[in-house]
């Protein structure tokens, strides 16, 4: 029942605070704008697209590269959102009237990244929209369209998960976003080096996001690659409501 | 030094043995003490004496190092939802959800103590009433003076109806009609049978409400003894007898 509790409270700030609003707006017409030029380029190259037959479509042309933008914008937004989700209720003493209140740790947590990542969500069905507006006009590919959706909402739950982990850990929310932004860096682009050697296997590639992100956006979807993101969520909530507990034993 | 009085017969609160380090160094050492219900017990202490690593630890914030604490019964520290049930807490300087309005606050107050629908609704304009909060209901937190927090502090401790209430310098900011209305407050809780923990540093405000006083110094107890309200000069007495001859153990 604390569960919904912190989720409700997190919500409610989160719908009352501007900065959600701002980045919603900011970022929502960043992507309405790189839409209309997708579509642009996508209706101008119709006459060629025309003489290849199954040849790319508007999932591809528009759906799958508005996604990629907004899996860019996250890089951003989901820090900016994350940063005070703990380290800010640490820094103003609400964090202890929970733990007082005899909230376990992990529901704090789970119910603070809960709220998140339904922020979150919304998010990339504003954005998702765009392209479907289009679907009575035109042929989609549910299945690449899915597939691609499913990719993103995975890389947001994940880049939340950071996200609170990171906030839990740090002592004010400007090094909390500093960190999950690092983190989730290093995390995407861990396997740089390998790909310009040319290794495509290994460690060092299953440990990048962009290893599992991008199949996702291709259409091809993996349990392998849903797996890597619902291990790496576990953990990063693990380790938050582990530190959360920490704190009440270290005071 | 006074001698310890008797504690309570069936306190509602039991700390035994009670002790925390924060920092490095020993916050409260080795701290024994009860509370029975409808008592107000003042704790009294210098800056550093103690006395908020105890009222965090009473109000399950913080765990002890050592030591037990017992709630009506019950093992405080195995079941953290007695202090959800029974205890409600103002922390120093009443912290807050600036983006909440008062009434927002309440309603979360309540469902974090698992407050709900017509229950929650009725104990929230209730406490609203009784702090005389209406004209603040729909403010947002952020923009309430210290004296108004304080007031919604006090009015989400005691939300849920505590049957212990532990005040953290309650009267802070209070303009003296406001701390004329606290005392009014405590008195009639301890009346209804709460018990009350008043940290304070103000020898008047104990000798005003306490029935009894616990004075710490340097993370130990120093003193428990009833309070007299003819006699502040005793209190005020033992306050700085205590205060001024126990150095704190890390003092140059």
């Amino acid at each position: 029942m604390s569960l919904f509790a912190v989720t409700r409270l997190e919500w409610r700030r989160l719908l009352v605070r501007p900065l959600a609003w701002v980045l919603a707006a900011l970022t929502q017409a960043w992507l309405a704008w790189t839409f209309t030029l997708l579509l642009g380029g996508f209706l101008a190259s119709q006459i060629q697209r025309a003489a290849l037959p199954g040849g790319p479509g508007l999932t591809d042309l528009v759906a799958v590269p508005l996604l990629g933008q907004l899996a860019q914008l996250a890089f951003l937004v989901v820090p900016l959102l994350s940063m005070s989700l703990i380290a800010g209720e640490r820094r103003n003493g609400t964090l202890a009237l929970m733990v007082a209140a005899g909230v376990p740790a992990s529901r704090i947590v789970l119910g603070k990244y809960l709220a998140l990542l339904g922020w979150l969500l919304l998010w990339l069905l504003l954005t998702l929209a765009m392209p479907l507006a289009l679907a009575h006009a035109t042929h989609l590919d549910w299945g690449k369209l899915a597939a691609a959706t499913l990719g993103l909402a995975l890389m947001l739950a994940t880049l939340a998960a950071l996200g609170v982990a990171c906030s839990s850990f740090a002592s004010h929310p400007a090094i909390a976003a500093a960190a999950a932004l690092i983190l989730a860096l290093a995390l995407w682009s861990v396997n740089l080096g390998a790909r310009m050697a040319g290794i495509d296997g290994g460690a060092i590639n299953w440990l990048a996001m962009s290893s599992h992100v991008q199949p996702l956006l291709r259409g091809l979807f993996s349990t392998a690659d849903v797996l890597w993101f619902v291990l790496l969520i576990a953990l990063a909530l693990a380790l938050a409501a582990r530190r959360l507990d920490a704190d009440r034993e270290r005071g | 030094m006074t001698l310890p009085t008797a504690p309570p017969v069936k306190p509602i609160l039991q700390l035994e043995h009670v002790s925390r380090r924060r920092a490095g160094r020993p916050a409260v050492r080795d701290l024994t003490l009860g509370i029975g219900r409808g008592e107000v017990l003042g704790l009294l202490g210098v800056n550093g004496a103690g006395k908020s690593t105890t009222l965090s630890i009473v109000a399950g914030a913080m765990r002890p190092d050592s030591g037990s604490v017992r709630l009506d019964g019950g093992d405080f520290l195995e079941q953290p939802e007695l202090a959800r049930r029974l205890v409600g807490w103002l922390p120093e300087r009443a912290p807050m959800w600036p983006e909440l309005t008062v009434r927002e606050h309440l309603d979360a107050h309540g469902q974090l103590r698992h407050l709900r629908g017509a229950a929650l609704r009725q104990a929230r304009e209730a406490i609203i009433e009784r702090l005389e909060l209406q004209p603040l209901a729909r403010r947002l937190a952020g923009v309430l003076s210290q004296g108004q927090r304080q007031r919604l502090g006090l009015a989400c401790a005691l939300l849920h109806r505590p049957s212990l209430l532990v005040l953290d310098e309650p009267a802070n900011a209070l303009d003296p009609v406001q701390v004329a209305g606290l005392r009014v407050l405590i008195r009639e809780q301890a009346a209804a049978g709460t018990a009350v923990i008043l940290s304070t540093h103000l020898l008047a405000e104990v000798t005003a409400v306490c029935d009894r006083v616990a004075i710490l110094h340097d993370g130990s107890l120093r003193h428990v003894g009833a309070v007299r309200a003819d006699d502040h000069a005793a209190l005020e007495r033992s306050f700085f007898e205590i205060a001024m001859n126990h150095p704190p153990a890390n003092a140059a």
